[in-house]
């Protein structure tokens, strides 16, 4: 191609770049001496010796190049002095986009280690946005900002979704504790709480949301959950699309303000706590008059005011804390949650570097929904792996769902054995609630009962797998049938045609992709619920891009009794109900 | 002292000092120009333990806390480097200025040797910067024809600079005209290249360091390494 003729998307990504560039960017974009001081400071360079293509000076004059050529005297007049270079064709444009998507997580520790005071997360940020500008971004990035764009949220839950899977929640709480008082408001007036959640929450970890209404129950709060706008993840932050920032942003201020909430609490997530709390301001340029704090502060001060009484030895096994980038290079969320974990745990033990010197999960940044990346994404979770791995600890607790699906990642990839949890779910079992009414034991109902008389299919080439999950359904009184193979499923669906089944993606043979696609082809088979089992989150996407009805229900590897049997729980009464 | 060599001491390094400030000025006017983003949020951090005022303080006075950044913490030796290489910049340019302006001084034979000693070891170092710019792999890989001719300029002038301090035409003044030529350029040459980092050092280091302080970041909090 002609060197001389632009493409229409490079034309307008430099003439954007001159509308983006403020004070702070240009003084980062200016000041870079070549020093190298930032090199060890990034993960994906400790995990790639030898490979410069991640030392973030390399990457960051990727974008620099442009700047000098276009906008840096020097590299107007004599470029090549200064390694200037403009942009032509669609090609770089997709060159540019591997790194500043796939070879950065915009962590900011490279910031926080410059002499000069660099910080290449903001402006790879802002590259990040003027690609997405132009149509040009990782197709995950697209999808999820597309989901937040239209329907509201970043992972497309429906309303009605949502709704149902509050009340679903509310009524077990209600029943479990015998008091009409142990329910989830929705769209209360004037509470002094409103409750914003990730998504990710209702469509994959439901029992974060029941253990924060427990802890919001337990404390005697007056609160509430927004039936629209609870969003409070922000895929703005991590395309850098400044408006699609601004536009959820205020879709959840103003939810708040329509509620006439006092406060909003943030529920554990790093870029939902970053950019709510911090950046959404800014982006959606408005000044927020209530008050808006991490449910990690909320959590702390119901301690401290007595509010709810917490019993630490009822969390025994080790734990070690991994800050998020968001939360402490961002926020300054560093000593909270480790005050927070004392009161609750009684083995806590530090990790090292930690706090805003901590390393990335490798999942930050949006990494988690590039499937393209993934390779070398968890080829530097190295570093991570070996930090969690010399802590000792068993359990590792995050601030941070997108955390949470990080490191359960790279646990499973390094088989570091360790769990994944968050704050929330400890302080919920640390809780000692005294119960309000007393329930004769003889009118529970058996906890063996809960699945009597369901039949539930468990599809899994992992024999050990199997046998879990099987034992788990079978201890709450289903009848379990076992399949090792795609084929071998669909034979055993026809012929016990069962209420529901759980079904692993990743499968020699047919996959689990494959196997999906076909029950929902099948006549006899396309209505029974399916829940889907994996290790792999960024394979998700492949089953919702399917033509077919979605899956009722998901669930990551390692799965853990208790959400396996909120899951299947709540896809069967879901599935009765209608 | 013949005529060429008092233009090159006086007239000369005037030219270029009004040069350098007329392009710093018109280099700083260029930055200003694009508008400083702002912070609307509320503060964010442990109440009281900071504020953007401290995270600015902190944020200029990093490169001078060697401690603050695990960068300079675990490459001490190069941070060592650094600062006698910026104190070879010092010496360097404070002697363009005593010898025209105060030659006296220089009859200290101890201010000479402090001086020669300052600038000889800048000169070391750079020659072992360019070494590790031209041989380490990831500095070759981001550096640029800027990068090595600045380098270049600096080490010749601190290696010229070592001769003139004694302020002696005993031997012919060819190192004190060499100095004050290569002075001459340097500061014209300052405002186009790599060089003028320190320009944007105050800028780039109050921002990030308000917004780290408004933030709850800076001062960096970290627990030590314990064992398990």
């Amino acid at each position: 191609m002609n060197n001389n003729v632009r493409s229409y998307k490079a034309q307008k990504v430099l003439e954007r770049m001159g509308k983006k560039l403020n004070r702070q960017m240009v003084g980062s974009l200016a000041a870079c001496v070549h020093c190298g001081m930032c090199t060890d400071a990034c993960h994906y360079v400790l995990a790639n010796p030898g490979d410069v293509t991640y030392a973030p000076a390399y990457k960051a004059d990727k974008i620099r190049k442009l700047f000098k050529r276009h906008f840096d005297w020097t590299g107007r007049v004599i470029p090549w002095w200064v390694s200037a270079k403009s942009v032509y064709t669609d090609d770089e444009l997709e060159e540019l986009k591997d790194t500043v998507f796939g070879k950065c997580t915009n962590c900011r520790r490279c910031s926080i280690n410059c002499p000069m005071g660099v910080d290449y997360a903001t402006f790879n940020r802002m590259a990040r946005g003027l690609l997405v500008s132009v149509g040009v971004m990782p197709e995950g990035v697209a999808v999820v900002s597309k989901d937040q764009w239209e329907i509201g949220n970043q992972m497309g839950v429906l309303k009605e979704d949502y709704v149902d899977t509050l009340e679903w929640l509310s009524e077990e709480m209600e029943a479990e504790h015998s008091d009409p008082k142990a329910t989830i408001p929705i769209d209360k007036m004037d509470a002094d709480i409103v409750y914003s959640i990730n998504p990710r929450e209702v469509k994959y970890d439901p029992r974060t949301i029941s253990d924060a209404a427990l802890i919001f129950y337990a404390a005697g709060e007056d609160w509430t959950m927004p039936s629209e706008g609870w969003d409070m993840t922000n895929f703005g932050l991590f395309s850098g699309d400044d408006d699609l920032g601004g536009a959820v942003a205020k879709r959840l201020y103003d939810k708040v303000t329509e509620l006439r909430g006092k406060t909003l609490v943030i529920s554990e997530c790093g870029h939902g706590y970053r950019s709510t709390r911090c950046e959404g301001p800014n982006w959606a340029k408005m000044n927020v008059d209530f008050v808006m704090e991490s449910s990690v502060d909320t959590m702390l001060r119901y301690i401290k005011e007595g509010r709810i009484k917490v019993d630490k030895s009822k969390n025994t096994t080790p734990v070690t804390f991994h800050d998020s980038c968001n939360n402490a290079r961002s926020c300054g969320l560093t000593e909270e949650p480790r005050e927070l974990l004392n009161l609750v745990c009684s083995d806590f033990r530090e990790m090292y570097p930690n706090r805003a010197e901590n390393y990335c999960c490798t999942g930050g940044g949006g990494a988690m929904s590039m499937s393209e990346y993934t390779p070398q994404r968890l080829k530097s979770a190295k570093i991570k792996a070996d930090q969690l791995k010399a802590t000792g600890a068993e359990i590792v607790v995050t601030s941070c769902h997108n955390c949470v699906d990080g490191l359960a990642d790279l646990i499973k990839h390094y088989k570091l054995g360790m769990q994944v949890t968050q704050l929330v779910n400890l302080v919920a079992n640390a809780l000692v609630i005294e119960k309000k009414v007393a329930v004769p034991v003889g009118e529970v109902p058996a906890e063996a009962e809960a699945l009597a008389g369901r039949k539930i299919l468990v599809i899994d080439d992992e024999p050990d797998i199997v046998t879990f999950i099987s034992a788990i359904l079978e201890d709450n009184g289903a009848t379990v049938f076992k399949a090792y193979s795609g084929d071998e499923a669909i034979a055993i669906a026809q012929k016990e045609k069962p209420d529901m089944m759980t079904l692993d993606i990743s499968m020699p043979g047919k996959s689990g992709i494959e196997v999906f696609e076909e029950l929902r082809s099948l006549d006899d088979l396309k209505s029974i619920p399916v829940c889907i089992i994996t290790g792999k989150p960024e394979l998700r996407k492949l089953i919702y891009d399917r033509q077919v009805l979605p899956p009722e229900g998901y669930l990551d590897k390692p799965i853990t009794e208790e959400g396996l049997l909120v899951n299947v729980r709540k896809i069967l009464e879901l599935v009765h109900e209608k | 002292m013949s005529d060429l060599l008092h233009f090159s001491e006086h007239i000369l390094q005037e030219v270029a000092l009004v040069f350098m400030a007329i392009v710093y000025t018109l280099r700083l006017t260029w930055l200003l120009r694009f508008k400083a983003g702002g912070d609307r949020q509320a503060p964010t951090g442990t109440a009281g333990y900071t504020t953007p005022r401290r995270g600015i303080i902190y944020s200029w006075l990093n490169i001078a806390s060697p401690w603050a950044m695990e960068s300079t913490r675990t490459q001490f030796f190069f941070y060592i480097q650094f600062v006698l290489f910026h104190l070879g910049v010092v010496s360097a340019i404070g002697l363009s200025f005593v010898i025209p302006y105060a030659p006296s001084l220089l009859e200290s034979s101890l201010l000479v040797l402090i001086l020669q000693i300052s600038v000889g070891a800048a000169f070391a170092i750079g020659v072992g910067r360019m070494i590790r710019r031209i041989f380490a792999k990831y500095i070759r890989a981001i550096s640029t024809p800027d990068d090595y001719f600045s380098l270049l300029l600096l080490t010749v002038w601190f290696g010229f600079a070592f001769f003139a301090v004694p302020n002696s035409t005993v031997n012919g003044e060819w190192h004190l005209l060499t100095y004050f030529f290569l002075t001459a350029f340097f500061l014209m040459y300052v405002p186009f290249s790599k060089i003028s980092h320190y320009l944007y050092y105050p800028f780039t280091r109050y921002y990030l360091g308000r917004t780290m302080g408004h933030r709850g970041v800076y001062p960096i909090r970290r627990a030590p390494r314990t064992q398990n």
